[in-house]
């Protein structure tokens, strides 16, 4: 017990002092978090919003496949990145291999497929009538997806703050393709296993305790912007 | 002229059939009440006629033209022709947002909406609810601001769907007022259902009743009855 406390009071220091490399490491994960989460919603939500308003042959067989691709393992993904990205690989001549570019990319296969679903969830919920509305009073197909993003504009919001959860507490990912390489793609997640391995716990307790503070913030921001969440009905 | 034109169209769910017209004609500038009991078919007609739905089989021409179902043309008709959903719902956001909306899709300029906007509100009598948060409205209140809506891109067609169902007597009589105005000042085809005989009959220049999906000849539907009680309505067909 005592030991949790100490680390904790030291954390606190750490915090204080604005300690450099505590710094360093958080800023290093906002980033590769941040850039995978933008670009994983670029390609998750018009895909979800196409699986959601298009009937096609496949589509079940194609939800499917999105389902069991949650359930991809980071470093299954790490391996199959590396395979393509490491010396001898596919994209060798790249030189990818432990950069942040290679985090971002693996990280962008690991969320894609959750904020795709989520969106699509999302989507599929809101009321037909919302479409129906906005036809029958001459939007085009553009004015009425937009319509459509904007009713599921909070379903939407949370699929992307899931993503950047997700992201942001991954591991296998940036340590098999980032390398914990200080400074540079040194993560919360990969410093503080690295420290523990160090039994060093002062600064993996401190980078613990931020990132839930991060993740603490981004979701009161959220339940901001969605307004006022007292029930309708006792 | 023929407004629209229905040959052979039937609509099914799963092999059965929930409508079955082997013709029907309605005339452009004129007033109709679809009538029938609950499920005979008139939320799906008027689907159909407000080109949101695509008949299983058979021909519906507009205007003499023959619908295609191509994306561009079911565009355009779109915007000749609205529907008042019977449950209409209203998009997230105030009052006037939701009014102004065909309007903005339509490219309007922004004066022109809002003074648009003032002048259905006022019509539907809404005017006091222009900035209210549209979720928040009464079951009769979002009815009657649907209807606004509607009535803000001047329609050449407008369908109702149960356009009194939920209102107060007050405003269904207001309701039944503006649709017999817009009739008469802008010379706009309306059709509307109902499940109530009478309220067609002082209203409608014609009456079509759906039972089972078909469209039935009652006895009681002889010439003294199609005729408006209301004879200022013009010139019959
Ligand atoms: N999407 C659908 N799938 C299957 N059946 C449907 C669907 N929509 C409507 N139906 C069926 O078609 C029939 C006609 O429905 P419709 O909604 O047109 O009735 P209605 O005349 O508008 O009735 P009400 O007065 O209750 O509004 C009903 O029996 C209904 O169950
Ligand atoms: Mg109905």
């Amino acid at each position: 017990m005592d030991l949790l406390v100490d680390s904790i009071r030291s954390a606190f220091l750490l915090f204080l002092a604005c300690d450099p490399e505590l710094l360093d490491i958080v800023l290093v994960s906002l980033k590769t978090s941040g850039m995978s989460t933008l670009i994983a919603a670029l390609f998750g939500v018009p895909a979800g919003f196409f699986i959601a308003h298009s009937n096609f042959f496949g589509k079940r067989l194609l939800l499917t496949i999105l389902n069991t691709l949650l359930a991809l393992p980071t470093v299954v993904i790490g391996l199959l990145v590396y395979a393509f990205i490491s010396r001898r690989g596919m994209f060798g001549s790249l030189d990818l291999l432990y950069t942040q570019t290679a985090m971002i990319i693996g990280q962008v296969i690991l969320v894609t497929p959750l904020v795709t679903s989520l969106v699509l969830a999302a989507i599929s919920r809101i009321d037909a009538r919302y479409r129906k509305t906005a036809m029958t009073l001459g939007a085009n197909d553009t004015q009425v997806a937009l319509v459509i993003l904007r009713e599921a504009r909070f379903g939407i919001c949370a699929a992307i703050i899931a993503a950047f959860g997700r992201v942001i507490a991954e591991i296998g990912i940036s340590m098999m393709l980032g390398g914990n390489a200080k400074g540079f793609t040194r993560t919360m997640t990969t410093a503080m296993a690295l420290e523990y391995d160090k039994g060093e716990f002062v600064l993996a307790v401190a980078l613990g305790l931020t990132l839930m503070t991060i993740a603490f913030a981004l979701n009161m921001l959220f339940h901001f912007f969605q307004g006022r969440i007292e029930s309708e009905v006792v | 002229m023929k407004l629209y034109e229905l040959q052979g169209v039937t609509r099914e769910f799963k092999g059965r059939k929930v409508l079955d017209l082997p013709h029907l004609a309605i005339e452009s500038g004129k007033i109709y009440s679809l009538i029938g009991p609950n499920g005979a078919g008139k939320t799906r007609l008027l689907n159909i006629l407000a080109f949101l739905d695509r008949p299983t089989s058979g021909e519906i021409d507009f205007c003499g033209e023959q619908v295609t179902y191509c994306k561009q043309g079911l565009l355009a008709l779109r915007r000749r022709v609205v529907l008042v959903d019977q449950y209409p719902i209203l998009f997230t956001g105030p009052v006037w947002k939701n009014v102004e909306f065909g309007l903005k899709v339509r490219g309007v300029a922004r004066q022109a909406r809002t003074d648009r906007v003032h002048e259905v509100l006022s019509l539907v009598g809404m005017e006091d609810f222009f900035k209210a948060e549209a979720e928040k409205l009464s079951g009769g209140e979002t009815k009657r601001v649907a209807l606004a809506m509607a009535l803000a891109v001047r329609p050449e067609v407008l369908l109702c769907d149960e356009p009194c169902a939920n209102v107060d007597e007050e405003n269904q009589k207001i309701i039944i007022q503006i649709l017999d105005r817009i009739n008469r000042e802008q010379s706009t085809s309306i059709v509307f259902s109902t499940h109530y005989l009478a309220q067609g009959r002082s209203l409608a220049h014609g009456e079509l009743h759906l039972e089972h999906g078909r469209l039935c000849v009652k006895s009681e539907q002889s010439q003294s009855l199609v005729l408006p009680v209301n004879l200022n309505h013009g010139q019959l067909h």
